[in-house]
């Protein structure tokens, strides 16, 4: 199966074909590697490739994949080379919009704005409490609050969505 | 001594008491929220009593309700923790009118060294140097602007009745005063019932060494040397060590001195820490005294030998202290990394939820205080810490590399921690030399660690496109129906229009 991974602007072909019980040959970047993989425990990977062993955690959300090994956070997004083709031709951008959503479980302390206002990028919009801690968040985008979706008080969850600038 | 201890807290911490209490044959009782029936602080005590729903303020922090569980349970003490009620001196006043002993300092104490412009008057007094600052708490936005000016920018904006890094600001500049100001008297209101604040100088990179001091009602008093905890996020300590890489034999002797001379000013009773700033000349100013039981306690344990929360005990039961100050020795070098439930590569947002699973690091000079356990659900509701993951070494690179070693070893998953980040500190050159202050983790170590190469980004994305093969393949196993056999080639669907989708 083929597939593209996205690091920063650089993008990078990877093949997947399964060669025996839990082990793969991986091509990518003009190379190819032989790989022992087992999910060992949660998101955690046993991997063996050549003599050297790794554990891995990886991390996924949509096509957005976050790597730990070791101390190190590897950032990239990673898709089916078809569906990637696909979502190119039918995406449209969505300049200029932006959701403000919640990254974490907690609860909504204080609205900094109201709808309707006029908002710089990088403002603080709304302030949301986890664990003691407030986190006041910004805007992404300079524009008009369209619209509201919670109240001062409500619980909310991660990836809530708290209001929408336009 | 106590036949029966409650436990007033819950995580680690309770845990931590709970196992000394164990050790001295002390039957414990914990005290819990709804959120917290399954947490590990109510599975390892011998009693157990539901004080109320999730919030803090409606269970942890409303003294008639532990009052009314130490009452039912015939517990003779109770044990603060850190947090919630330690430090409240109303809560000690409680306690001695129920006749029931807080293993802790008098009210008077918590009263003189919590409130902390009084602090710095009585610490003064009994010649102990101080930060430039208010000694008045300030009620008024203009008040605060005028103080400000007066001793200079940049300023500290803190929470009389703080501690913990919350209701905590640092003010740059003028025009950041307000909002600052706004949520800081906000985050001690919520944390403490209390929103006044003061305003302190701030000195321009220090390092925070703190003394670790025991105290028994007859009057006697040793310290138990320094603790550097100057590695700090938002203000808040996170990792911790013992001892102090800037601190040479005599500072060490004049400034667990200064600690005593404080303590002896409020007639201290039980554990305390003193806490110093350190400038780069090495002076040292007494920033506040801890009236409790620490969360870097570990630390001082692992290089004395003594075991604090012990000691308490004893101390509260009325007993001696159990050795002079020529008795205690540091040996080595021990090192703690507090592990919480927070996104390290998204600016420490906390991240509770559920752990789905978990290996705790072992082996030789390890030490894991931990208030979780595998299947555990980390509530919203409370501190996002899970452990503090503690290892001694016989000098600090031993330390050092064991806390590395161990870091590895540790698994989480299901939340995110900040175990990658203590590996990636313990890497640190400046970590390795020593060299660092309370600012590090802002000012140098996220520029550094912007530009590091990541050496292993191949097997990142090697394992998941090989999670991601498989994720496919399951899911258009799953759409096929149950019994349908092999697995099926996923170049059968590419292209073809009306086939199910695979994402």
């Amino acid at each position: 199966m083929n597939y593209v991974a996205t690091i920063g602007n650089r993008e990078v072909k990877i093949t997947v074909e399964e060669v025996g019980v839990a082990r793969y040959m991986v091509r990518g970047d003009e190379k190819e590697y032989l790989v022992d993989a087992h999910q060992v425990q949660g998101s955690v990977w046993s991997i063996l490739y050549g003599t050297n062993s790794f554990e891995v955690d990886v991390q996924r959300k949509g096509d957005d994949y976050e790597v730990l090994i070791g101390g190190d956070c590897h950032k990239f997004t990673l898709m089916n080379e078809q569906l990637k083709a696909l979502s190119r031709a039918g995406g449209k951008a969505a300049a200029g919009k932006a959701l403000v959503i919640s990254p974490m479980p907690g609860k909504v302390v204080k609205l900094l704005v109201n709808e309707g206002e006029e908002v710089q990028s990088d403002q603080g919009v709304i302030v949301v409490e986890a664990m003691k801690m407030e986190n006041e968040l910004k805007s992404a985008v300079a524009g008009k609050v369209k619209e509201i979706f919670v109240k001062e008080g409500e619980i909310v969850e991660s990836g809530t969505k708290l209001l929408l600038v336009e | 001594m106590f036949k029966k201890i409650l436990i007033a807290n819950r995580g680690e911490i309770a845990v931590r008491v709970e196992r000394a209490c164990q050790e001295m044959g002390i039957r414990t009782v914990a005290v819990y929220s709804e959120a917290d029936r399954h947490a590990l602080h109510v599975r390892c005590a011998d009693e157990a009593y539901l004080i109320g729903p999730p919030p803090a303020t409606e269970s942890y922090l409303v003294i008639d309700k532990i009052i009314d569980a130490a009452k039912r349970s015939g517990a003779e003490a109770i044990h603060p923790g850190y947090g919630f009620l330690a430090e409240n001196p109303l809560f000690a006043d409680r306690c001695e009118r129920e006749k029931i002993k807080l293993i802790g300092p008098s009210a008077h104490s918590m009263r003189t060294m919590g409130s902390k412009t009084l602090a710095r008057k009585t610490v003064q007094a009994a010649g102990v140097p101080v930060v430039p600052g208010t000694i008045e708490p300030i009620v008024t936005e203009e008040e605060v602007l005028r103080i400000s000016k007066q001793i200079g920018f940049p300023v500290m904006l803190k929470a009389t009745a703080g501690g913990g890094g919350k209701g905590l600001r640092l003010v740059k500049a003028e025009e950041d005063l307000r909002s600052s100001l706004r949520m800081a008297k906000s985050e001690a209101k919520s944390a403490f019932s209390d929103d006044s604040v003061y305003i302190e100088k701030y000195i321009e990179n220090p390092r925070h060494v703190e003394i670790q001091i025991l105290g028994d009602r007859h009057g006697n008093y040793v310290h138990l040397c320094e603790r550097e905890c100057s590695i700090q996020r938002r203000h808040q300590k996170v990792i911790e060590e013992s001892p102090s890489v800037i601190v040479t034999p005599e500072i060490r002797a004049a400034m667990g001195k200064v600690a005593i001379e404080a303590a002896r000013a409020v007639r201290y009773e039980g554990a305390g820490t003193c806490e110093f700033l350190m400038d780069r000349d090495r002076n040292y100013f007494f920033l506040e005294m801890n009236t409790r039981l620490q969360v870097e306690h570990p630390v001082t344990e692992m290089v004395t030998g003594v075991d604090i929360v012990k000691e308490q005990i004893r101390i509260a039961a009325g007993e001696k202290l159990s050795l002079r100050q020529e008795e205690v020795k540091q040996t080595g070098h021990a090192i703690e990394c507090r592990v919480y439930a927070e996104d390290p590569d998204n600016n420490f947002m906390p991240c509770p939820g559920l752990i789905t699973s978990l290996r705790t690091p072992g082996g030789p000079g390890v030490r894991d205080d931990s208030g979780v356990f595998e299947g555990f659900e980390i509530p919203i509701y409370y501190d996002p810490i899970i452990s503090k993951l503690v290892v001694w070494g016989k000098d600090r690179q031993e330390a050092v590399a064991r806390m590395k070693r161990a870091l590895h070893e540790y698994v989480v998953t299901g939340v995110k921690t900040s175990i990658p980040f203590h590996i990636r500190v313990m890497n640190n050159r400046h970590f390795l030399d020593g060299n660092f202050d309370t600012n590090f983790i802002e000012n140098v170590f996220f520029r550094e660690e912007r530009e590091r190469e990541l050496p292993h980004f191949e097997v990142a994305v090697i394992a998941a496109a090989i999670q991601l093969f498989l994720d496919e393949r399951k899911r258009a196993i799953s759409q096929r129906g149950p019994g349908t056999g092999e697995p099926v080639s996923m170049w059968k669907y590419a292209g073809r229009p009306g086939m199910p989708k695979i994402l």
